[in-house]
This record gives structure tokens, sequence and C-alpha cells, in this order.
């Protein structure tokens, strides 16, 4: 099964595509935002009812398209994991299995995070927070340099910081 | 792209929904400038209404006697009749057990789902085939869609006369909170309804376009929506006009309705000891009582009640606010709950929220204002009537999708997630809840058997991991996969959701192009079939109604013409050639009325005895007849009833 949300079946264009972007990591945040609502202006079906059941459905799937679209590439990792599958298929399943020395640090942190309490918590979500800036610079890095190989590790990896982190604020 | 293989929302339009009023164009009447009408409507728990946009104004649907608010109650009068409204509301104790209220708690939801609140109605509701919930009137079972259809047919008989023209598009607003199953039973009850849904609005969203109508203040908006039944929280970005809703969280079984529950329990108790709850008339009369205490203790610090019940007793109590506030305090703590996750799905903290907006008419209970204001640090905003805040948003949205506006765009989302059942019973979740639709995904299949020609797929709603903790949606069987070995065809199958959030599903087998057929059979609610025999139903029934009516107007008329003839004969004087040839038409004609004849025979009576009469000294007998006939007539007319 592919990540949730990453599989681009035959036929659909990628989110990249859809919003006219280069595929790239580096977005402007603002300027994404603004070209999602302007697309959404130009596509909706709300603007633009069409007259037959096939131009209707054709409206729907292409507003369909832009919102999946945005909902990738306004967040950095589903953004990343998107760009690592358009560069090479497959790349994220490869290396799911992840370093078992990682493993174990990765399961000390979680109980770590399931028994913070007081003045523990805001400096526990503080090394998180770090952690994963960490993790995002180095998938960047790597997919700058083509490391491909490397970047997916890494993002599967910083899903257990994620992980921690929302079990954190779950916690407050 | 290919076109659906099944059109869930392709009911057909009934052609039953012809222009019903003849009437002229009042001077004031809204002439849009797509050339089209469409109306907000409000189709709520316990309140219906309509509103409309003119220009950039938007106004409510007022009927002649100047309320907006149609009661949702539907009565079926022992006597054969339907009464909807403020007529069925006056009637819920006369008739309590054939008076349906609420029926939105029980719309695109089973019998067993709706086993708890069916304790409380003094109506029957029952399971019907499929386990869908149905209320029992006598002899006859009725589906909630079908109640809401007559409420639906009310509204919209109030705007056209309000209007002064007819109405077939409309935007219909519904729980942000209701699933798939209850939306579509909704746009099910407007094409019962003789009404064309072009969009299923939440009412969160709907409200917040009612606060910010021109869309040009930006900012973050928190609308807080309890009403009689439900309750609905939003959190929205506006932005230069388009409306985005970031997270929607809520609860279908959570409103007024509950507060006046646990005050119905009071006046219970404070009863003789007896077997009350089982009697529908002491339900309604309890409940009724409870409700006019909660909207006292809304402006006073204690209510006194004095409710007597006939042989069941009387019941003497007073309710202090703080005892009511302390009843409540948990379902308040609860909306506060559905806030804070609303708010954390759309990632927005609560020091970034603009302005918080309150709508629903269970807002105006002091606690629930004191409660949000704490919670959101923020003075609430009440400046739009609670009660008429979400019809007129709807209108807004309803002139937006006419084409007169193209300033405003709305982005809705999916209050909950829709996946499908794996192996082993997990939900493999395809939709996430919030996402911004329509929305879509594609995901493939294939088959487990050599020469498996269909495939059957479970669809879920929900946030929890296993199937049976999800409501099921319904069973989706894809056919005619062309015949190969195992594992080999690649069934494409596409979840889209419309703007409606409602699910469309297609598929196609990868290899060979062949569309899959898709046979769809919802768990809730009624499917295309039924949907399509009601509304067939429906017109057969309008045609059988207005085929009896007029026969009864003939007949009256044709009575009443006998009538005023024969006192015109002993007022005028004619002479006698005239005198026998009206005698014998007059004859000829109460024939007919005492045989029984057919309207067509009375009517074609009726123009003999005008011709003979017509053509006699006009000023002699006619204006004697003419008199009688007036007289007869202004008396024969029965007062107007509601259908």
């Amino acid at each position: 099964m592919s990540p949730s949300g990453l599989a681009s079946p035959s036929g659909t264009p990628d989110p990249f595509t859809v919003f006219g972007l280069p595929h790239t990591l580096d977005l402007d945040e603002t300027a994404l935002e603004r070209r999602y609502l302007r697309l959404s202006r130009e596509c909706h079906p709300d603007l633009h009812r069409a007259a037959d059941t096939a131009d209707c459905m054709a409206v729907l799937q292409l507003a369909a398209e832009i919102n999946d679209a945005w909902r990738v590439l306004r967040d950095p990792w589903l953004r990343t994991k998107a760009l690592l599958e358009l560069l090479r298929p497959g790349v994220l399943q490869q290396h799911q299995k992840l370093d078992p020395g990682f493993l174990a640090e990765a399961l000390e942190l979680a109980e770590e995070v399931a028994f913070a309490s007081g003045a523990a918590v805001p400096q526990l979500r503080e090394r998180l927070t770090t952690a994963l800036a960490a993790d995002f610079a180095a998938v960047r890095t790597a997919v700058l340099q083509g490391d491909l190989d490397t970047a997916a590790r890494r993002c599967h990896a910083a899903n257990y910081h994620k992980k921690a982190l929302a079990d954190l604020d779950l916690k407050s | 792209m290919t076109p659906p293989a099944s059109n869930p929302t392709g009911a057909p339009n009934p052609t039953g929904a012809q222009n019903p009023t003849g009437t002229p164009q009042p001077a004031g009447a809204p002439k849009p400038a797509g050339g089209r009408l469409v109306v907000g409507i409000d189709l709520g728990t316990t309140n219906s209404l309509a509103a409309v946009r003119t220009g950039k104004q938007a106004r409510v649907l007022r009927d002649q006697q100047g309320e907006p608010l149609i009661p949702s109650v539907v009565c079926f009068h022992p006597d054969g009749s339907t009464l909807v409204g403020r007529a069925a509301k006056a009637l819920r104790l006369q008739h309590p057990e054939r008076t349906v209220f609420s029926a939105k708690r029980l719309i695109g939801r089973s019998a067993s789902e709706c086993r708890a609140d069916a304790r409380n109605l003094p109506y029957r509701v029952v399971a019907g085939e499929r386990d869908l919930v149905r209320v029992q009137i006598g002899a006859r079972q009725w589906s909630p869609e079908a109640i809401s259809a007559l409420v639906l047919q009310q509204v919209k008989q109030t705007a056209e006369q309000a209007l002064g023209q007819p109405i077939r598009d409309a935007v219909i607003t519904v729980p942000a909170w209701f699933d798939d199953a209850q939306r579509q039973a909704t746009k099910d009850a407007a094409a019962l309804a003789g009404l064309e849904c072009l969009r299923i609005l939440n009412e969160p969203t709907a409200a917040a376009l009612a606060y910010g109508i021109d869309g040009s203040k930006d900012g973050t908006v928190l609308v807080y929506d309890l009403g009689g039944g439900t309750f609905d929280v939003s959190v929205l970005r506006i932005d230069d006009g388009v409306f985005r809703v970031l997270a929607t969280a809520g609860d279908t079984h959570l409103g007024g309705d509950d507060f006046d529950a646990l005050l119905a329990e009071r006046i219970l108790q404070a009863l003789p000891k007896g077997p009350h709850a089982d009697d529908p008339y002491v339900l309604q009369a309890v409940r009724s009582a409870a409700e006019g205490l909660k909207i006292r203790l809304s402006s006073e610090a204690t209510a006194a009640l004095e409710l007597d019940l006939g042989a069941h007793g009387t019941a003497r109590l007073t309710v202090a606010r703080t005892e009511f506030e302390a009843a409540i305090a948990p379902l308040v703590q609860r909306t506060l709950d559905c806030v804070q996750k609303a708010l954390l799905d759309a990632a927005v903290r609560l020091e970034q929220l603009d302005e918080v907006v309150l709508v629903g008419g269970s807002t105006r209970v002091p606690l629930v204002r004191a409660r949000l204001a704490a919670f959101t640090g923020r003075t609430p905003h009440t400046e739009v009537d609670p009660d008429l805040a979400v019809a007129l948003g709807a209108a807004i949205q309803a002139d937006v999708l006419a084409g007169n506006d193209r300033s405003l765009l709305l982005l809705d989302v999916i209050p909950l997630s829709l996946g499908i059942e794996t192996l082993g019973g997990a939900v493999q979740k395809l939709i996430l809840r919030n996402s911004t639709i329509p929305t879509s995904r594609t995901e493939e299949f294939s088959t487990g058997v050599d020469q498996q020609t269909s495939v059957d797929l479970a669809i879920y709603q929900g946030e929890r991991e296993l199937a049976t903790d999800c409501r099921l949606l319904g069973r989706f069987k894809l056919r005619g996969i062309p015949p190969m070995p195992a594992g080999l065809p690649r069934i494409a199958v596409t979840f889209l959701v419309d703007a409606d959030g409602v699910l469309r599903v297609t598929a196609r087998e990868q290899r060979t192009g062949v569309e899959a057929g898709i046979q769809v059979v919802p768990s809730y609610g009624l499917s295309r079939d039924e949907v399509k025999r009601m509304m067939l139903d429906a017109i057969e029934h309008a045609q059988q109604d207005y085929v009896a009516r007029e026969a009864i107007e003939v007949r009256n008329k044709a009575e009443a013409m006998v009538r005023g003839t024969r006192s015109a004969l002993r007022l005028a004087e004619l002479p006698p050639d005239q005198t026998y040839a009206v005698h014998k038409a007059l004859k000829q004609l109460d024939a007919l009325l005492t045989a029984k004849a057919d309207a067509a025979a009375l009517k074609a009576g009726c123009e003999a005895l005008t011709k003979v009469t017509a053509t006699i000294a006009d000023d002699v007998i006619g204006a004697a007849v003419a008199k009688a006939l007036r007289d007869e007539q202004a008396a024969a007319t029965p007062p107007e009833t509601p259908r």
C-alpha cells in the first residue's frame, strides 16, 4: 500500500503540475496559498455551473484535483513525499524498513512522551520540534544532492518524531 | 474522464412541480440577473424557513401572517388531512401520536440507532425493511424523508406566496456533522417535495456567510451553532471573498431538545407516581411545559410551573436557573470539547481567532454564551437573529449558484473520514476528515478467484479503526469485470466526494478499459429505485387529489346554482316559455346531482343551465340569479385549509 494520499493513479496529474509549479521542495507558502485561492476561483463548480452531466463531472474532477493538490503541497512532509515518488516511484516503499538502532531510540522517545508531565512537556516539545526541523533540513539536502535513498529513509524516521509530537499535543 | 456509472444524485425531477401559482408577480418581485431564482432553505429540527437574496440584500420569506418560522411539524389528522407547520404544532397535544416533529433526528439513520430518541417521542418509531427507521401513523408507515418533504413543501409554498412566483431550485442546509447518508436522505426529501436541491450547505458555513456577507473583512472565524437537535462548530478562514472551512466538528444528537428532556425529567418526577411516560399525551404536554420553562429560565432566576394533567395529576415545581445550569453543564462541556477538537484540526490557536459567531436558538441560553465567552476569551457576535442566520446565509450561497454573484466562493470540508473495509475488518481511510471538498481518491483493486467477475466493497464513514465502530454507508458491487485469472484485473475505483459532501463512486478495469457497473445498497435511507417510486407515487397522488378536489368543487358549484336559480325563479316574474326552459335545465342538473354524476357531466349541466338563464331577460333574472349565486358561493366557500 502506498503512503496515504500519495498514490498517483494513471491519468491524475501530480500536485506540482496541477498548480503549475516546478518539481521542487522550496515553495513560498504565501504565494502557494494565493495560487490555491486563485485556482479555486477559476475552477470551482459553484462559479462554473456546467450545462450537461459530463461537463459537470469534469469541473468537479478538476476542483477535486486542485483541493487534493493543495492538501499535499501545503504540508511540507506530504510535499516532500510526493516529490520523492515523482522523482523515483517506489522509493518510499523501498526504504520502509528502518535500522533497528533507530527504532529502539524511537521506542524510548515514545515512552518519554507517555510519562512526561509538568515542566518536562514544553522541554520535550522543544526537543521534538528541533529534531523535526533537522529531519527536514537533512531530507532537503539529500534531495538536492540527488540522494533519494537517504531522503526516503529520513522521511520515514521523521514520522516517529511527528507521532511523538502529536501524542504530546494530545496530552495538553 | 468517464461519466459516472451510477449517478447517486440523478433522481429525476418530478414533473408534478408545475407552476402552482397563477398569481401575477408583485412589483417588488426579484428578477435575478441570471434569470434564475434560487432560494435558501434552513430545514431545521424545530423550525424551517426560506430566504432569498435580491441585490446584495438577503431577506427571509414570511407567510401571510408575517411569520418566517415554519414549525418542522407534520400532523396526520384522523380525518385524513395532513397539516404542516403551525397548524400541525397546534394539534400536538390533541393528537400526540399522530403529530411528528424532530424528523431531522431520524433522517438517514437506522431504526436501531434511533431507539434512544424514540423512547422520548410521543409518536411511534418502528423498524421498516432493512432496519430503516419509519414513523407509524395508524396503519401507514412514513419515512423521515417523506415527512421532511412535507415540511419542505410547506416552506416552498410559503416562499412562493411571498415571492409571487414558482420556485424550483434551492440550497438546503444540514448540520456540518451530517454524514453521507443523512445528506443523501435530505436531498431525497427535497426531490420528493418537488425541489431541485442545487447544494447541500453546512449550517455553520451558511451562518458565517450571513455574518460576513461581502467577505470584505478577512479573518479567522469560529461559528458555534447549537440548534434544537444538533450541534456544529466550524472554523473558517475568510480571504478576499473566499470562505474556507478549515475544520468542523459536532454532534448530531446534542441540542436544545436535550435541555428540554432534562427539565421534562424534573416535571415527571413532580407528578404523582404512575406509568406516565407511556402516555403520548403526557409526554407531549410535559415536553411543551419543559420548553416553556427553559425559555423563561433564560431571562429569570427561577421559574415556577403548575401543570394540570387531569387523571395523571398535577405537577407543581419551581426550578432555579442555577439548578438548570448544573443539569445542562455536562452537555455544554461536550460542545466545548468539540470546539477544542475543531481548533486542533484547523491548526488554529485560540488567540488567532478574530471572531466568534453564535447561531441556533439554543445559544439564547445564558450559560452557553457565558461558557463559550470564557473559553474563547471573545465576546460572541449575536447581531443576526440566531434563528434566521442559517437561512440568510443559504440565500447568499443560492445567489452565487444562480450565477448572480461571482465575488464569493465557499470551500467546505467533509466532516468524517471515508474508508473501505479491508481484510480482517479494519477500515482503510481513503478520504480524511476535514479534507476540502470536492475531493477524490482513486484506489486499485483486484480479484481473489480465477474468472471472478464482481468485487464487493463496503464503504464506511467514521474515525475509528475497525469497521464495526464506523458507520456502514453502503455496499458497492463492482460488476462486469472481464473474466481473468485471479489478481490480474486492475480495477481503479474512484471515490469522489462532491461539493454537497456526498460520495460518488466510479470504477474502471484498467487493462481492458471496461467500465465496471456499480450497484449500491445504501445501509440507511432510500435506494435510488425507492426514491423514484415515491416520486411517481407523489405525482399520482397529486393527480388523484386534483381530480377529487375538482369533483367536489364542481358539485358545490352545481348545488349552489340549483339553489340560486330556484330562489331567483321565485323572485322574478318570467314569461311561461322562459320559465319552462329554465325549469327544464334546472331539473336536469338536479337529476345529475341526485345521481352523483361525475364532474364532466355536472359541468355540462351547469353550462346548460347558465346558457338558458343567460339568454332570458338579463336585467330581470340575470341580476337576481347572479346575486343569489354570489351569496350562495360566499356562504359555501370553505375556509382555507392547509394541506
